[in-house]
């Protein structure tokens, strides 16, 4: 859940190493008869994919001029529920073909005598991702019920992609991710994790007794909320990180986008922190056609506090018993009791005993 | 016997140097992880403060409910494996005793690690 941060942190050492064979790639790839790589440093963000800003002069070919790039890759620690970069270039180029604003996907590889891992390459977009930023700024205010229109539109264009496409065969069936499955692999990881969490175990009872009725699956982006899209001002300049995408309920990215989880400042805003329902809603019904189901909504909406639960511990994980020495991460893993005070808000219509 | 200052207080004074008079002297690349170190700081501080023992009460109401004393990992994983079953849903009063007891678990681990999550969500 990383994404293409505007903001340069550091020159890497190893980066030059990767330049000349970067240049001959994108040189070769392009059909430009040479290639300078002037810049070449990664981008803040990137637990899990590592950015690289790319600044390149390509004389001749389909590039020709100066560009601004951003090269994605693997980050040393990956999660196993993510795409390859070669799969989530072929999700990227097939949004960016159903009209989604996405930055344009150039060129992927798998050589690693390139830059030692698979990568894309892709252009590289203006703006802030940062979510805190987006929910707080008063001059972004007058703008925000626009650009939740405007992303409930994006998000009815991600969902004509559907079943079966052959440049997607490597996505997972509907069947094998559906929400039986999810609640499935839910309970496999609370089996694993050393405490027990009952109000996650409550909820997902909930969902497990609340099934909705199969859907006609579409593509589904799986991580569609506030901080995984660029503003350049009140400009939506780009949808990012797609490595979870896959075949869904479209409600599916409704309920994840509106989960509090995702609200950062302003909890009281409903639709990503940025505007009510109803403008994003709007904007998705008049680009797809469909209505929003409220219920099926809230059914995702339950589902999402809890995978982001999971999510949350099993960022600790990385921690707790992969080592890796990240602050960031040990301290997400408390975020989930979080989630399970909205599981409980959501749930309980009794609400919480005056003694609590 | 302990010393003073407190362990507490002496976190809650690290913190306050931390944040006050270090935080402003840094790059602005490396202040994220300073916010995040006086994060972990204040959760550790609370933590000593408010103790163990509303926690004890809800793993004594546990026992109460299910007549007998367990311990912590026994009963606190019978009662997820119980609630994963619905084991407590064909009773009223006992669906009522169980939520009561997830409201109380959870505003009390959110009193450690973000009390100000839960004022954001209207609870003291």
């Amino acid at each position: 859940m990383e994404s293409q941060r505007s903001e340069v942190v550091r020159e890497a050492g190893a980066g030059r190493n990767h330049r000349a064979a970067l240049a001959r790639f994108l040189a070769a790839a392009s059909g430009a008869a040479k290639v300078d790589v002037s810049g070449l440093a990664p981008l803040r963000g990137g637990a899990i994919q590592e950015n690289w800003a790319v600044d390149a002069r390509f004389f001749g070919g389909l590039l020709t001029g100066d560009q601004r790039l951003v090269l994605r890759t693997a980050a040393p620690t990956g999660v196993a529920a993510s795409l390859s970069r070669n799969e989530e270039f072929a999700v990227l180029k097939a949004a960016f073909a159903a009209g989604v604003t996405v930055p344009e996907p150039l060129f992927a590889s798998e050589d690693p005598a390139v830059f030692g891992k698979a990568f894309f390459v892709m252009r590289r977009v203006d703006g802030t991702a940062a979510a805190h930023r987006i929910t707080r700024d008063p001059l972004l205010d007058p703008s925000l019920p626009a650009i939740a229109g405007r992303l409930g539109r994006e998000l009815a264009r991600i969902h004509t992609i559907r079943p079966p496409r052959s440049g997607l065969a490597f996505l997972p069936s509907y069947e094998q991710v559906g929400p039986a499955q999810q609640i499935a692999g839910f309970r496999a990881y609370l089996d694993r994790h050393p405490v027990p969490r009952p109000v996650l175990e409550w909820g997902i009872r909930w969902l497990e007794t609340h099934l909705p009725p199969p859907v006609e699956p579409v593509l589904c982006h799986h991580d569609y909320r506030t901080g995984n899209y660029m503003l350049d001002g009140a400009n939506l300049t780009g949808i990012l990180d797609w490595e979870f995408a896959g075949w869904g309920d479209p409600h599916e990215d409704i309920g994840w986008f509106c989960c509090k989880g995702w609200r950062f400042a302003r909890l009281d805003r409903e639709a990503g922190g940025i505007a009510d329902r109803a403008p994003f809603y709007r904007g998705y019904e008049r680009e797809s056609g469909r209505m929003v189901g409220r219920e099926r909504v809230f059914f995702w909406e339950v589902l999402a506090s809890v995978r982001w639960a999971i999510i949350a511990l099993q960022q600790s994980d990385r921690y707790l018993i992969g080592g890796e020495r990240n602050l960031d991460l040990a301290l997400t893993g408390r975020r989930a009791t979080e989630c399970e005070l909205e599981i409980l808000m959501l749930l309980d219509p009794d609400g919480a005993p005056s003694d609590a | 016997m302990r010393d003073l200052p407190t362990g507490p207080s002496l976190l809650a004074l690290a913190r306050e140097v931390l944040l006050s008079d270090l935080l402003p002297l840094l790059p602005e690349q490396h202040r994220l992880e300073v916010r995040l170190v006086a994060n972990s700081m204040a959760i550790a501080e609370r933590e000593a403060v408010l103790g163990t023992g509303p926690a004890n009460q809800l793993l004594r109401e546990l026992e109460t409910m299910y007549g007998e004393a367990e311990g912590e990992p026994e009963v606190l994983s019978r009662f997820a494996r119980d609630l994963r079953a619905g084991v407590f849903e064909s009773s009223a009063p006992h669906d009522r005793a169980v939520r009561a007891i997830l409201w109380r678990l959870t505003i009390f681990k959110l009193r450690q690690a973000n009390p100000r999550f839960l004022a954001a969500n209207s609870f003291n």
